[in-house]
């Protein structure tokens, strides 16, 4: 009997040194930091401009410099981009009739910005994507036929030069960008 | 059953004449981790059987390789098992670079081995904070989940995602490591050293907590090797069996780690508790991995030329790799076409969802939330 008493007593002993313990721990965390954010209206700058460079949000074409080489739309495994390129047979030139990405298709996987050959389709840190009808999920770049950008050695146009440097900023990221096409042309 | 040293009896009949009654568990249980149903068939408290129903989260997504090729897949794996996906990305990188004879570059192995290295200790993270968090005590699933959002953040500035990752490509990775990257993640592991110390006195020396799953569901190791165990399971049932080190693979073979197994510190080798330990001691061996990594990691390019349109030459290979939850083989056919002919994954959480039905009999039915958890089942893994 005296046994089973001892034991008794040893183990509410026990329990409660183990719950001291342990509160003492989370007491501890009253006077840190707090590691919590009050998202989205409390912060100091916008969540979007906190997220790294390489960030895979919304995607997004600057058809300026897109050269309509349907290497993106070849690349996408569950076909979200819809291209319709053409050569205009007066003018000789590439125009672009449409460009489409539905957004509500995407899986935001990265593999369609890898082989653009100018940085032109790329992804924002925009995630914010919540709308309340499909069809408006549904992203067209060209309004009207745009002609598409054929590469220069240098680029003179101020208009289409910067637009040109953030795209191959964009592209040095990827450690594959470039060598797969030269790879394809060796084969 | 030995709830905090007191013997509880339990009536198994004999005296009061009871009615077995059935019960139905999930799939939509907070408790087990993803879509998991369970019909219990219980007497009172106690479980006669818990037979486990898979099949809620099938995607096909074998099935999708078939349609999308081999490049357009990757993305996919991330999906298979959506906690830990590095490993299902370098299961599928692997396999179709055996297949098509693609060597990868030193840097980008060892870019993998960081990745995955970081994404393991990520998803044992989940693992026992979400255990501890299933058995009862809400505070400690956040300290690991505190962890775990940074280990998100350094892999969202590695990849641009923070769950499906899809870093790694058919010879390599997409991205280089980041410029800055090694101090972050040092910088991140020489804080996670006193958290890691904070949480064994929070939980892992708990009273209560080994209580609660000590002898609870113990596996003998003749057991959990019939039943094809892998894993942490495997592991605490006292086999020191690891893919990394028993058939190294990318650069494991030069770097130095141990294989921890379970030592039946809270009571029965092979019980809920040494599967705790065995993920908890996991977590410092991938501590020190990664810093081995940054040590010897070499300058270089970490993707090989791949074309585009691969095809890899007709035949069939298989590859094995040790994911967070185990060994997980990859089978892939190629008929030498641009997709491939089949693609089959093989992981644990399938066999360790087997075993439940043969531990159940004699199982407080609270137990059975601590044997999910404490085999580390992932739902999508089960059943892909």
């Amino acid at each position: 009997m005296a046994t089973v008493l001892n034991q008794y007593v040893r183990n509410v002993f026990d329990t409660a040194a183990a719950v001291f313990e342990g509160m003492a721990v989370t007491c501890s965390h009253f006077v840190r930091t707090p590691s919590t954010i009050q998202y989205p209206d409390r912060t100091d700058v916008r969540v979007q401009d906190t997220l790294p460079y390489r960030y895979r949000g919304i995607l997004e074409v600057d058809l300026e410099i897109c050269t309509g080489c349907l290497a993106c739309e070849r690349a996408c495994p569950i076909d979200c981009i819809v291209i319709d390129a053409k050569k205009d047979k007066a003018t000789k030139q590439m125009m672009l009739n449409r460009f489409d990405i539905d957004i509500a298709k995407c899986m935001y996987c990265g593999l369609c910005s890898e082989p653009c050959p100018t940085g032109s389709i790329h992804h924002t840190p925009e995630f914010e994507g919540a709308d309340y009808s499909l069809e408006s999920m549904l992203r067209r770049f060209v309004k009207e036929p745009v002609a598409a950008y054929k590469p220069k050695k240098v680029e003179d146009d101020p208009k289409i030069a910067p637009i040109l440097e953030r795209g191959m900023k964009y592209l040095d990221e990827f450690a594959a960008a470039g060598d797969e096409i030269e790879a394809e042309a060796e084969a | 059953m030995s709830i905090a040293g007191f013997e509880v009896e339990v009536d198994r009949g004999g005296g009061l004449e009871t009615e077995e009654m059935t019960l139905n568990m999930g799939p939509q249980h907070p408790s087990t981790h993803g879509v998991l149903r369970f019909v219990v068939k219980a007497d009172g408290e106690v479980m006669r059987r818990a037979i486990p129903d898979v099949g809620y989260l099938h995607r096909s997504i074998e099935k999708i390789s078939e349609k999308v090729g081999w490049h357009g897949f990757m993305p996919y794996t991330d999906r298979v098992d959506y906690v830990a996906a590095m490993f299902c990305n370098q299961g599928w990188g692997m396999v179709t670079e055996k297949l098509a004879d693609i060597e990868v570059p030193k840097r980008g192995e060892y870019c993998r081995v960081i990745a995955a290295e970081l994404n393991r200790i990520s998803s044992h993270l989940l693992s026992i904070g979400t255990m501890i968090l299933d058995i009862g005590a809400i505070t400690p699933f956040f300290h690991a989940f505190r962890e775990r959002e940074k280990i998100n953040d350094l892999l969202e500035e590695l990849c641009g995602a923070r769950l499906t990752y899809n870093y790694m490509r058919i010879g390599g990775v997409a991205w280089d490591l980041p410029p800055g990257y090694e101090e972050s993640v040092l910088a991140f592991l020489s804080q996670l050293e006193p958290m890691l110390d904070e949480f064994n006195t929070l939980v892992s020396d708990n009273t209560l907590f080994r209580g609660r799953c000590a002898k609870v569901a113990t596996i003998s190791a003749e057991q959990a090797i019939s039943y094809n165990l892998v894993g942490p399971n495997l592991r605490a049932s006292g086999v020191r069996y690891d893919v990394r080190r028993d058939e190294p693979y990318s650069v494991y073979p030069e770097l130095e780690f141990d294989v921890p197994i379970g030592l039946g510190m809270a009571g029965e080798v092979g019980d809920s508790f040494d599967r705790y330990w065995v993920r908890f001691v996991e977590i410092k061996e991938s501590m020190k991995i990664l810093r081995q990594c940054f040590r010897q990691i070499p300058a270089g390019p970490v993707v090989a030329k791949v074309p585009r349109k691969l095809k890899p030459q007709e035949g069939d290979a298989q590859i094995r790799i040790e994911s967070a939850r185990g060994d997980m083989s990859w089978y892939a056919v190629s008929d030498g076409s641009e997709f491939p002919y089949r693609c089959k994954v093989r992981t644990g959480s399938f066999a360790a969802m087997s075993i439940i039905e043969e531990l159940s009999p004699g199982l407080m039915l609270a137990d059975l939330v601590t044997v999910i958890a404490s085999l580390d089942i992932v739902a999508p893994e089960v059943d892909r």
